[in-house]
């Protein structure tokens, strides 16, 4: 027993660098799966506190910059406006109108974003709204100019953002021009760039083509600008394109987001869920084996 | 090691975190080269300090650090092991007459060469450490070597300038 005593005594440094290492590998691993995890990263609260203060002097520098993008924001707005004026005179070719509701299930929250990176190779944002807002882990953020990302997890004055520069980040997408779909996702080399991929090669993509969320998700609304088309090419396949987008979001000057929460989120998954939706499925098996 | 001594070492320390945290995390050049400076805080702690100090110093810098830049354990990882293997590294370089007794861990104190052979290794260590694991993909083999070099340059720079300011 001494002798143990004294071989712990020993070698204590040797026994603690080994539990330390093994800590932190732990808490480096274990972290991706408890996303409520808020202490040892920024949304802590001292963290937060720490970070806001030393971004607001970013965020007067970065003024300049926001004011362009709400200036932007503003123009298409009133256009889209002025649009939807005129179209409103001219009755639709389908007798389809949506519900009020249906049509109004998007609702913005602006945040302020008090942390960010872009050069890592799973990059977040944090911003300064949490559960107190409303807001909650999945919701989509968007920025004036395009889209953001989606949250990870809240506090309940913080929240944090999986970037759309993140490794296993992906999303579904489409062409503006002619409603190609197909799903947007980033490399980790170079933070302004993204790559578009499961667009058949015999579909038409050119260049400047404007990439936009598809109708076919219920975290963003439909056409949010994602990026613009740099480089078409087609992959060693030969099935697909290989796109390269500019994302549309200037991360370096980002300070104000929107975050998207939708009023019937709750009720479209509630939807998918319900075991009548499922039934085709399972009716169509039978019928598949008797010829 | 009397209370006056420690003083300036503890301030040393804290002020190599902040420093980190608040200015130098900032500093990126052609999203390659990052500025990981706060390893000086366990690297040029004084000699005496023993490996269990540096281990749990080591520790606490790097979870410090991994908080503000939501990396959860990777910083703490490579600090402690760094930390761990800094005497090591300090027996290997010994200089062939040994290290005389009045020597402090400074730049001048020490000299240029085994300044910066000290250094790079052990951040060699570090950045790679670091950037595998927040990599955690062999694919990404190349690109993490890309940034772990351009890292240990700029992060030795911003230490050595840093060791100009110091009085001696």
């Amino acid at each position: 027993m001494y002798r143990l005593f004294q071989f712990i005594s020993k070698q204590r440094a040797f026994i603690v660098f080994v539990l330390l290492e093994v800590l932190s590998l732990w808490m480096f691993y274990s972290y991706n799966n408890y996303p409520n995890a808020v202490f040892f990263n920024t949304t802590n609260y001292y963290a937060a506190k720490a970070l806001e203060t030393s971004n607001s002097i970013a965020v007067y520098y970065n003024l300049r910059n926001v004011n362009q993008d709400l200036a932007t924001e503003n123009k298409q707005l009133r256009e889209m406006v002025l649009k939807l004026q005129a179209q409103q005179l001219v009755q639709p070719k389908v007798n389809y109108k949506a519900d009020s509701i249906v049509a109004a299930r998007f609702q913005p929250i602006v945040a302020k974003v008090t942390e960010l990176t872009t050069n890592q190779f799973n990059n977040y944002i944090t911003i300064d709204k949490g559960t107190a807002d409303g807001l909650a882990p999945g919701m989509g953020v968007i920025s004036s100019t395009g889209v953001v990302g989606k949250i990870k997890s809240c506090s309940e004055h913080m929240s944090r953002v999986i970037s759309v520069l993140h490794s296993e980040y992906t999303m579904s997408a489409k062409i503006r021009r002619n409603n190609e779909i197909g799903s947007v996702k980033w490399d980790g080399k170079n933070p302004e760039l993204l790559e578009m991929t499961d667009v058949s090669r015999y579909k038409s993509v050119k260049q400047r083509d404007t990439i936009v969320t598809s109708d076919y998700n219920y975290v963003f609304p439909a056409d949010i600008a994602i990026g613009y088309v740099t480089k078409v090419g087609v992959k060693k396949d030969m099935t697909f394109h290989d796109i390269q987008l500019k994302v549309a979001t200037n991360f370096n000057t980002l300070s104000y987001v929107y975050v998207i929460k939708n009023r019937l989120e709750k009720e479209v998954k509630q939807l998918e869920e319900t075991p009548e939706n499922k039934t085709p499925q399972t009716s169509k098996a039978p019928q598949t084996t008797k010829p | 090691m009397t209370l006056r001594n420690i003083i300036p070492e503890v301030l040393t320390f804290i002020f190599y975190l902040l420093l980190q945290v608040f200015f130098v995390r900032q500093l990126v050049f052609f999203d390659y080269a990052f500025c990981f400076s706060y390893v000086a805080a366990v690297l040029l702690l004084p000699f005496e300090t023993s490996r269990l100090q540096l281990v749990l110093l080591g520790f606490v810098a790097g979870l410090f650090v991994d908080i503000f830049y939501n990396t959860a354990g990777a910083n703490a990882a490579a600090t402690t092991l760094i930390a761990y293997l800094r005497p090591s590294i300090i027996t290997l370089l010994t200089p062939q007459r040994g290290y005389d007794e009045r020597q402090v861990l400074t730049l001048r104190s020490m000299g240029f060469g085994w300044f910066i052979s000290y250094l790079g290794i052990l951040t060699l260590i570090h950045h790679f450490v670091l950037f595998m694991l927040e990599a955690s993909d062999w694919g990404l083999f190349f690109q993490v070597i890309l940034k772990v070099l351009a890292s240990i340059i700029f992060t030795n720079t911003v230490i050595i300038i840093l060791q100009f300011f110091r009085k001696e």
